[in-house]
């Protein structure tokens, strides 16, 4: 097995380094082509698992989370260096080895969703790692005391250097690590309170991946590079759930560079030998009929894959001729019977109602794609007894148990290396691109495997956003313009019930605080063959902008202010939403006369979960758009407020609003996939517009509604939610045009 | 399709490539010379990740084929600078300008092609010669690092 080559590749440039330390990922420019990588046990001086304090002070920090570019890797760093009080520069952190994780009994294993790249200051990780970087600056404290006959507590640690006053004595903490690392303590440190923190909540360092980043040197999956790889072009079937009919390799087996020309046969997964312990379970990972081209280089593999003559059996799922017939489909199952009851509240649909003006609008997004700038693509290599896997995910734990599954072999014969991460968004969740690649591996065995998705393939074989159909009816009371009664509901498109949420939803404070007396929600789902999946704040992404605009139709109805109309509605909810929507409204100029063409509109939501007093992460977007004489719509300016509790990296913060804003942003402007004959008719970005600099306004975050709760919740989904909404009802604003379904790009204004 | 030797240089080193001549540049950089720091995007020039300087002039090197490339000068992210210490690319750490990071790299090579031909670019000259895609949206911070990098205010 290479792995045998890959060690000693790994003491070669630890022994280069020097330190005998576990760089993890990383590339050595001298050495190319070959990716280091990272032991999977020990190295040296660790204090656990999970840290380890080199000869030359260096404090490497592992942790089951892969880096997919939210900082929550340079999250936990900073975590453990509150409490180690380390020079922040001598602090490295990489993803511990999924296969020692199995090995030591899931040592890695705390807090919610451990080996997801997410949730750094979750509890209860958040706690666990504070208490590792106590514990070890105790334990070093206590090694340099012994050193100079000295009471521990006498023994300051700071900076990375430990120091005894009186005698005027120190030591750098790699100094003393290896006898540190043996020391046991009698007590365990209780980390410092909150007030005491100096770096969380006050510091704002740059994710630690950056400088490799900007020079070019980091490794991200499909940058991995090893002795005697060969590559794949990959092709599925076109219409999800289709088969292979038939192909000739002949056609291709000839052209330069072709090994092999291969196919994956979804009948042909092995399943794991032992009962599996995946973050999300398989199905959204099952293998696809597929066919793939082996070749020396990737160019050769695509090249030979274009030329490969190839039919396909479409399935059931030819029969849908386009989008437009499955969104009327799940539009004929609103309010019909057998939809189930997602709330109620007061007499529901039975309510009687008494005021005049009704308000009824039916509003529907559709499939987008994650659309990761990283394609799809893992590597592999598989023999007859055991596999190594290099792969880019959001979620290590389940690209480890779909290889498995995939397989066959027993999870100590599976190594699996997570790399750093183009992008997720969701896409990169439940590994269905980590098990393809083993898969085609699987067929080539003793080789590592590069499987690379084109552009084409990661679009037209993704795990789209649900698409939501929802229509509802409010009937306004005569004297406030408040709702008596909503009712409605939605239909969800698709065959994975997890990503059927009603987040966003019905946990609405709208529909639970009485506020509107009389509430009937349903939620019907119609079962299409084309995967859906995690799309950055599933569901919520769509119901946000189904409810944001549905009040604001009703603010217009009542003739109210679509701020004060939402003051009113959550009146009598946490602060926090009103302060959220007071400070984004302010600072957009809110109320302030605008040229003709022009109009502000504002949204709030909260995900994940909103009907809980203090939880979840609160976000109000207020914006102010153009709308040009061809129809063109011009985002100007954004203003979001917000409440996640309290913040841990205030810069991290607002780095993950910017982009989840513009992430919405984009959604509702320009995404949809459409569908012809059943498969996905978009494949690349000519297709598929995105957003770009010239489009893109100041995104401006505002720390003002912040409540200082003790919770630091998630923050990189909650935005994509209410920039969507506010942008339509700017757009109305400034049109008097309505608008209720995404992209608005396809949509007529004038 | 015939193999053929490409002769180029690469950050300043001189190269022998065999490889189909229709081979584009994007992937005789990665594949044939191990320089992956340089991104397959989309294939189609609409995302720029694989911008590298061909001669001087910021391209997209999915665009450029093999053939086409010899006895050109090439640069890529890994050549930008000897330390990975150009202006832009130490306000990129400092300013915490990427996300996931992918298609960074081609925004630095556009990014300082842009300051080498404007020195002091206007937010439309931004807007005109920054067309990259970026999924994380870390434009805001890619215009405000380079308007940092040519001395202007943001």
């Amino acid at each position: 097995m290479t792995a045998v080559l890959d060690r000693r590749r790994f003491l070669v440039s630890t022994a280069i380094v020097g330190g005998g330390l576990a760089l993890g990922i990383g590339s050595d420019a001298d050495a190319a082509p070959v990716t280091p990588w990272a032991a999977d046990g020990a190295a040296g001086n660790e204090f656990s698992p999970w840290i380890e304090i080199a000869p030359d002070d260096v404090v490497t920090i592992r942790t089951g989370m892969p880096e997919i570019g939210n900082g929550a890797m340079t999250q936990i760093a900073m975590n453990v260096a509150e409490e180690l009080n380390c020079d922040w520069k001598k602090v490295r952190v990489v993803t511990a080895s999924i296969q020692r994780n199995h090995v030591l009994e899931n040592v890695y294993g705390i807090g919610f969703q451990p080996f997801f790249g997410g949730h750094g200051t979750g509890q209860p990780r958040l706690a666990h790692t504070m208490q590792l970087g106590a514990s070890a600056r105790e334990r070093l404290k206590a090694a340099a005391a012994a050193r100079w006959q000295v009471a521990a507590g006498d023994v300051e640690a700071k900076d990375s250097l430990l120091t005894h006053a009186a005698t005027k004595r120190s030591l750098r903490y790699g100094e003393v690590a290896a006898e540190a690392a043996k020391v046991k303590l009698a007590v365990e440190p209780k980390p410092k309170p909150k007030s005491e923190w100096r770096l969380l909540g006050k510091a704002s360092p740059s994710k630690l991946s950056i400088p490799d980043i900007a020079s070019g040197k980091a490794v991200y999956g499909i940058d991995v590079q090893l002795p005697g790889m060969v590559y794949a072009a990959l092709m599925q079937a076109p219409v999800h759930g289709g088969r292979l009919k038939s192909h000739k390799p002949e056609a291709v087996l000839t052209m330069p560079g072709v090994r092999a020309v291969v196919v994956v046969d979804p009948a042909k997964t092995k399943g794991s030998p032992v009962t599996q312990k995946s973050t999300f379970g398989f199905a959204d990972s099952l293998a696809q009929s597929a066919v793939a081209v082996i070749a020396d280089h990737y160019w050769q593999a695509r090249t030979a894959l274009e030329a490969l003559p190839v039919e396909w059996d479409a399935g059931l799922g030819g029969q849908w001729a386009d989008a437009d017939s499955i969104y009327a489909g799940a539009a004929a199952m609103l309010g019909k019977d057998g939809g189930r009851t997602l709330k109620k509240l007061g007499d529901g649909a039975a309510a009687a109602t008494t005021g005049k003006r009704v308000v009824e609008a039916r509003y529907g997004t559709p499939y987008c794609d994650n659309a990761v700038m990283e394609p799809l693509n893992a590597t592999a290599m598989v023999t007859a007894d055991g596999a190594e896997i290099w792969c880019p995910t959001q979620d290590v734990q389940q690209a480890y148990w779909v290889a498995i599954d995939e397989t066959g072999l027993p999870p100590e014969k599976v190594k699996l290396h997570a790399t750093l991460v183009g992008g997720g968004f969701g896409r990169r969740t439940q590994a269905d691109d980590v098990r393809m690649a083993v898969a085609v591996a699987r067929q080539f065995p003793g080789k590592p495997v590069k499987t690379i998705w084109t552009r084409e393939e990661t679009f037209r074989q993704g795990r789209y956003r649900t698409p939501i159909v929802a229509q509802m009816k409010a009937v306004l009371d005569d004297t406030t313009g408040l709702p008596q009664a909503v009712t409605g509901g939605c239909a969800y498109v698709g065959t994975r019930e997890i990503f059927q949420m009603p987040l966003g939803f019905t946990d609405q404070p709208y529909f639970n605080t009485g506020v509107i007396p009389n509430v009937m929600l349903t939620g019907a789902k119609l079962p299409v063959h084309i995967m859906n999946g995690a799309w950055r704040a599933p569901c919520y992404n769509s119901h946000a902008f189904n409810v944001e605009t549905f009040i604001d139709e009703c603010a217009v109805a009542a003739g109210i202010d679509p701020l004060d109309y939402r003051l009113k509605l959550l009146a009598n909810w946490d602060k926090s939403w009103s302060d959220a929507l007071r400070v984004a409204a302010e600072k957009s100029g809110w109320g302030k006369p605008l040229p003709k063409g022009e109009g502000r509109g504002i949204a709030i939501s909260c995900w994940p979960l909103a009907n809980n007093h203090n939880f979840g992460t609160v976000i109000a977007t207020a914006v102010r758009v153009a709308v040009d004489a061809e129809g063109t719509i011009k985002v100007k300016q954004i203003d979001v407020a917000f409440d996640c509790g309290s913040v841990a990296n205030p810069d991290a913060v607002r780095a993950q609003i910017e982009g989840a804003t513009v992430y919405g942003m984009n959604a509702v402007l320009n995404e949809e996939l459409t569908v012809k004959d059943g498969a996905v008719v978009e494949g690349n970005f000519d297709e598929y517009p995105m957003i770009r600099m010239a489009d893109t306004p100041p995104v401006h975050v505002h720390f003002d509604a912040l409540s200082g709760h003790d919770r630091m919740q998630i923050i990189g989904e909650a935005p994509v939610g209410p920039i969507q909404p506010a942008i339509g009802n700017a757009v109305f604003a400034a049109t008097g045009k309505r608008l209720r379904q995404m992209p608005f790009r396809k949509q007529k204004l004038v | 399709m015939t193999m053929s030797t490409i002769r180029l240089k690469v950050n300043g080193k001189p190269q022998s490539v065999s490889a189909d001549p229709a081979t584009p540049l994007l992937w005789l950089l990665r594949d044939h010379l191990g320089l992956t720091g340089t991104k397959f995007g989309c294939g189609i020039a609409q995302c720029g990740a694989c911008t590298v300087h061909l001669n001087g002039q910021a391209v997209r090197s999915c665009q450029v084929q093999a053939a086409d490339a010899n006895g050109a000068s090439v640069t890529t992210i890994e050549g930008l600078s000897a330390k990975g210490d150009h202006v832009l690319q130490k306000l990129w750490a400092e300013m915490n300008v990427p996300q996931c990071g992918y298609c960074q790299a081609g925004m630095l090579m556009a990014a300082a092609d842009l300051l080498k031909k404007t020195p002091k670019p206007s937010n439309a000259d931004i807007d005109e010669a920054m067309t990259n895609i970026c999924r994380c949206g870390t434009y805001p911070r890619i215009r405000a690092a380079i308007r940092r990098a040519s001395g202007q205010a943001a």
